[in-house]
């Protein structure tokens, strides 16, 4: 057995500081972030993306096929572009017809496969698949975008470098299922796959070969090539929404693991006793990278380009006083930066992490969750209330009764049975409420546990509405970071906080809020394209313009 | 219908949740209900749980492996009760490591309480038509038609979509 050395680390952050709301809805991709690892994976192995169908007409409509060999197995992209008519364009997810549609599929399809799956694709919800379909997902066009690039490949000339920044993709995904849904393949199917053991890694997968079907089918319908530093800064853009906010919290286990993952890694790089000159002058190289990405970050919501503008300032001063010689030098920025706003702070832990590959990456095999909901029962009422009092006293302070600390409330909808949230004293349903208030769940445990204890199952046999905040607080004891530590249906609890922290997790950069609901983001932004994958592929955290 | 593990899983559970379960319970059914049906155990046994709602086996057989668990004891064992292929099935989904024989009245639990379950991937679930319609209508009790408000903030509202 080969013996691990664990590397030296600084106290982690804890719970109580981490996993805020706020704090988490600051956070920013690193080198952790699930499409990092997928291409340090893709570039490892050398893989070689292969189009063995390409059958589009001159509009670029029609379907084609990429494959490749990843892990010691086949894996295709199915991609369909349809003419839709531009009344039907919404990202909404409601709709029921997209620009283009995808299937990542279990090995390399035949001509009958590769027949329905452009069959069902197209309609998505609507259709069943199968489980050699490992991920189904759509995309629509930046109309603006990819109308100005096609109209300028076609004039002989490379589109306009400011519009190419301002919008960053060609075409955003409006949803990417896995696991499951609808008949595709279960997760289980293949978490122990070498490549896709990781969280989201299909996902991840298909992500970044649909950016790549965009490059392709734009210089299709243009009719000329792009400037490969054009192309690598055409990401694929997603809208996202509630439907991904109580992942966070149906998943325990897992987002304990990301975060502790993360924290880890802060943790060994703020015990590094002292850098070398190297390593001083990647760090330097790299914050001013983020202040030039910073830069290149604008919205169109005047709230968040305030913060934006606020953060450029700050970066600016922190960077001003930033050194990073001397001893324990990334512990010091990271004191530096707990000045500031949660949104530096969060921005440096990231920096600090970026130029450790051989002190991080192997955190990355941790962020899986292969055990489910694993975890020690507690056997008496006594155990859980220590239980309660060591790790749950965030849930014991909040006043759930209070207008303000019950006002929303998480229900699914009738429509398309994705998550929402109501206001709870001006909208109908709160009767039919989602179980994401783990805090009053937590709460109300606490306070119907018998003075003398007695087993848990003869507590829940007279209390069996507590059995849930039962399994929260046995997870908890064990899985520090696996809960959000704010109130999810106080009036204040906004779910854009929830977003970004997963998207961030995936390797999302330009969050661009439309509201506190929802965000457009842009990914595989800067990432390598499929012929860039090499030893220099994993050089694009907070990418910028032709850097 | 024949699908996902995780969609009958997901499915079986927002039933029992429609039907009046608390959500750890109506949870622990969705687990048990799609190793039943792996197993090829009789579709019944679950329509009979989702019928006995709000009491019944979706309520007790959880409280029943509890207890168990609580005594710590390796080797136990329990009653098969009323519907015993489900108390199998129930067994065998727990978060740890439990093999469950059955021998007459009685089922034999074998338990290793800090070893997980292993997770073993199945490439499609068969789940009876009319148990699947049943499930989808007592899911379909969960839901909340939206409100205009709601529509007015979900994700891609309030902008042009070609741009």
């Amino acid at each position: 057995m080969k013996d691990e050395v664990i590397p030296p680390h600084v106290p982690l952050r804890p719970p109580d500081e981490v996993m805020r709301l706020a704090r988490m809805g600051s956070m920013f991709p690193t080198r952790l972030s699930f499409l990092r690892s997928m291409i340090r994976r893709l570039a490892r192995e050398n893989a070689q993306i292969t189009r063995p169908v390409w059958n589009m007409d001159e509009g670029g409509f029609g379907h084609a096929v990429y494959s490749l060999r990843f892990g010691g197995h086949e894996y295709s992209l199915v991609a369909i572009s349809t003419d839709l008519p531009p009344e039907l364009r919404t990202d909404r997810v409601i709709a029921t017809a997209w620009d283009s549609a995808y299937v990542l599929y279990d090995g390399v399809p035949d001509a009958n496969e590769i027949a329905r799956i452009v069959a069902a694709a197209p309609k998505q919800e609507a259709a069943r698949f199968s489980e050699r379909d490992l991920v189904l997902s759509r995309a629509n066009k930046s109309v603006r975008l990819f109308a100005h690039v096609v109209q300028a490949l076609q004039d002989g000339q490379q589109p306009d470098e400011k519009m190419i920044r301002d919008v960053g993709y060609l075409m955003r995904t409006t949803a990417v299922y896995g696991n499951g849904k609808f008949g595709i393949a279960d997760r289980a199917l293949i978490a122990d796959r070498p490549g896709l053991e990781g969280p989201f890694a299909a996902e991840m997968l298909t992500v970044w070969l649909i950016r790549h079907f965009t490059h392709d089918l734009v210089e299709h319908v243009g009719g000329g090539q792009l400037a490969p530093h054009i192309k690598r800064h055409l990401g694929i853009g997603n809208s996202t929404g509630l439907g991904m906010a109580p992942f966070l919290v149906t998943h325990p286990v897992l987002l304990n693991n990301w975060m502790m993952a993360r924290e880890t890694a802060l943790a060994r790089v703020r015990a590094i006793e002292t850098l070398t000159k190297a390593q001083q002058d990647r760090l330097a190289d790299l914050s001013h990278r983020a202040a030039k990405h910073l830069a290149e970050w604008d919205v169109p919501d005047p709230s968040h380009q305030a913060r934006i503008v606020t953060l450029r300032a700050d970066w600016q001063s922190i960077l001003s006083d930033l050194k990073f010689d001397g001893t324990r030098p990334l512990d010091k920025a990271m004191e530096q930066a707990a000045r500031y706003s949660f949104d530096v702070q969060e921005l440096m832990a990231a920096l600090v992490i970026e130029p450790f590959a051989e002190l991080v990456d192997g955190l990355c095999d941790c962020m899986a969750d292969p055990q489910g909901p694993f975890c020690p029962p507690l056997s008496d009422t006594e155990a859980l209330r220590a239980a309660i009092r060591d790790h749950f006293n965030w849930a014991l302070v909040p006043d759930y009764d209070a207008e303000t600390g019950c006002g929303q409330f998480w229900y699914v909808s009738e429509a398309k049975q994705e998550p929402r949230l109501g206001l709870r004293f001006s909208e109908p349903g709160a009767e039919l409420e989602s179980p994401l208030d783990i805090g009053r769940q937590i709460k109300a445990l606490n306070a119907a546990l018998p003075e003398q204890s007695q087993p848990v199952s003869a507590f829940l046999a007279a209390f069996p509405q507590h059995a849930m905040a039962v399994d929260r607080v046995q997870l908890g004891a064990v899985h520090p970071y696996a809960e959000i530590r704010d109130n999810l249906i106080a009036t204040s609890c906004l779910p854009i906080d929830m977003l970004r922290c997963k998207l961030s997790f995936f390797g999302a950069s330009k969050f661009d809020p439309k509201s506190d609901r929802w965000t457009r983001i842009t990914l595989c932004q800067g990432a390598p394209l499929a012929d860039e994958l090499n030893a220099a592929a994993d050089d694009w955290w907070l990418p910028v313009f032709a850097p | 219908m024949i699908g996902s593990a995780n969609e009958v899983m997901n499915l079986a559970a927002k039933a029992a949740r429609g039907g009046g379960a608390p959500v750890a319970q109506a949870y622990a059914f969705g687990r048990a209900a799609a190793c039943h049906l792996i197993a090829n155990r009789p579709a019944a046994d679950l329509s009979a749980a989702l019928d006995a709602l709000p009491k019944g086996p979706i309520l007790d057989l959880p409280l029943l492996l509890m207890a168990c668990a609580e005594a710590r004891q390796n080797e136990a064992e329990i009653p098969a009760g009323p519907l015993p292929d489900l108390t199998l099935s129930y067994a065998q989904s727990q978060s740890f490591a439990c093999t469950a024989t059955r021998s007459g009245s009685q089922i034999t639990l074998s338990q290793t309480f800090d070893q997980p379950a292993a997770q073993l991937p199945v490439k499609r679930v068969t789940l009876p038509d009319a148990l699947a319609a049943r499930m989808q209508t007592l899911a379909a009790g969960l839901l909340v038609p939206e409100t205009e408000a709601s529509r007015r903030a979900g994700a891609g509202a309030g902008l042009t979509d070609n741009d």
